[in-house]
């Protein structure tokens, strides 16, 4: 991994979706240095340096984590429980994307520690803004802890 | 010494003795005789044998039940969740044809993109709508004493703030009622909104909310002077995806009476309407008195 920055960390098993999000965070020029992932799996290991991501600079970190909830392999449930049970990692913002309101894991989320939960909507206008909304905030007014 | 003895009779059945045998003692301390009681209960036993069948059975199907109620909530989440993907693809991927193809595409092209769109958002509404009305039968219902008036003039300002309307709604002083709040709010929301939408053609929309007390019960009206419909289809109203007017008279996905009706049905009332072809429907729903609990 060449790059030093990672400000985003999309973590999306379906690939219309994170052709999409990828797509409405280009249009609010925010997406240069977006890393997409298409399972939990991935994610915990690019995160903790392990797997096919050893040897990586884990001290890389991406300022915010769009994590999906339903993924094959590992869910977005457990690589936030990971994230956030982690000294070093517990610090990113995570912002969990996904399809349904009536998930029973959103209270779950919250226990866990999520920044923000986002309900894709299938009107794609209110996606692209939901997802611009929230990278712009999170990038650029949100003031990571130092 | 007492026993329950399993015999044979001669013809050959089996029946059931409640035998108890008692030893007579002789001064000596020696038992001189026994008499034996034998009680037929092969009838006590059959019965004992059907009440364990059918706890058995009972408890079999509760958890049956059990295991049919998961597997409906985990077919809720995949209906909402796995159904709404692909379409957000759909609308997502015709948008994008749309602002990357703009100069290639012409005024009939946009149209058919917009009609693949306007289709993909109506596919969404159907999912929401059915996904709430089937999870109204999981619900159990939070009765207290509900301020209709209160609670019918905050839905209006409600409706009002989510769409812009121009009909008169007069809400007349309403009787209060024990039921579940939340529930009987999207009744109204269902009811009033319809009342909106199908008098939105008329020049001055109007809609009137009254109460009156009949044999213990309340009944509530919401009476609108809109398209109205006529009195032989009033009983396809209220079934789910049953629609009298088409999305292009009418917008709709025929779920929201077939809600209301559901919830009405919860609270132990009835909900029936009136109409005629423009002049305009009357909803009434029934509900128990505030002062008769359950």
């Amino acid at each position: 991994m060449e790059n030093n920055v990672i400000e985003i960390l999309l973590v999306e098993d379906n690939m219309h979706d994170a052709e999409m999000t990828i797509r409405a965070l280009k249009k609010q020029n925010i997406a240069n240095n977006l890393i997409h992932l298409k399972d939990g799996a991935m994610a915990l290991d690019f995160l903790f340096g392990t797997g096919e991501y050893s040897g990586r600079n884990t001290q890389i970190k991406p300022k915010v984590i769009l994590l999906d909830l339903k993924m094959p392999k590992v869910n977005g449930l457990e690589v936030l429980e990971k994230i956030k049970a982690n000294e070093d990692t517990k610090k990113i913002p995570v912002v969990v994307l996904t399809s349904s309101k009536e998930h029973p894991d959103i209270e779950k989320c919250y226990e866990l520690g999520v920044n923000s939960y986002i309900v894709k909507p299938v009107e794609f206008t209110n996606f692209i803004k939901a997802v611009s909304d929230l990278g712009l905030y999170w990038l650029l007014l949100n003031q990571p802890p130092q | 010494m007492e026993g329950e003895i399993r015999n044979k009779a001669k013809n050959g059945s089996l029946y059931w003795v409640e035998t108890t045998i008692i030893p007579f003692i002789n001064d000596e301390g020696a038992v001189y005789q026994y008499m034996a009681i034998k009680t037929d209960i092969t009838l006590v036993k059959r019965i004992e044998a059907e009440r364990d069948r059918i706890e058995a059975e009972r408890d079999e199907r509760s958890a049956e039940l059990e295991a049919v109620n998961k597997e409906l909530e985990s077919f809720s989440y995949s209906v909402s969740h796995d159904l709404r993907a692909p379409l957000r693809a759909i609308d997502g991927y015709a948008l994008i044809l749309e602002e990357d193809y703009e100069n290639v595409i012409d005024a009939e092209g946009k149209r058919l993109l917009d009609t693949i769109r306007h289709n993909a958002h109506y596919m969404g509404n159907l999912i929401d709508d059915l996904l709430s009305f089937s999870q109204l039968g999981r619900k159990d219902l939070a009765k207290t004493l509900v301020n209709m008036t209160t609670l019918a003039n905050a839905t209006v300002v409600e409706i009002g703030r989510n769409k812009e309307h121009n009909a008169t709604i007069t809400i007349n002083p309403l009787h209060n009622v024990m039921a579940d709040k939340a529930l009987i709010e999207c009744v109204l929301v269902n009811l009033l909104s319809n009342a909106i939408k199908y008098s939105s053609k008329k020049e001055k929309p109007s809609i009137e909310v009254s109460s009156t007390v009949e044999n213990n019960e309340v009944i509530f009206c919401v009476k609108d002077n809109g398209a109205g419909f006529e009195m032989e289809y009033a009983d396809k109203l209220f079934g789910v995806f049953q629609r009298l007017h088409s999305v292009e008279e009418f917008e709709g996905t025929g779920v929201g009476l077939a809600t209301a009706h559901r919830i009405i049905n919860k609270h132990g009332g009835r909900i029936w309407a009136e109409g005629e072809v423009e002049k305009g429907a009357s909803f009434y729903f029934s509900l128990q008195t505030e002062n008769k609990k359950q």
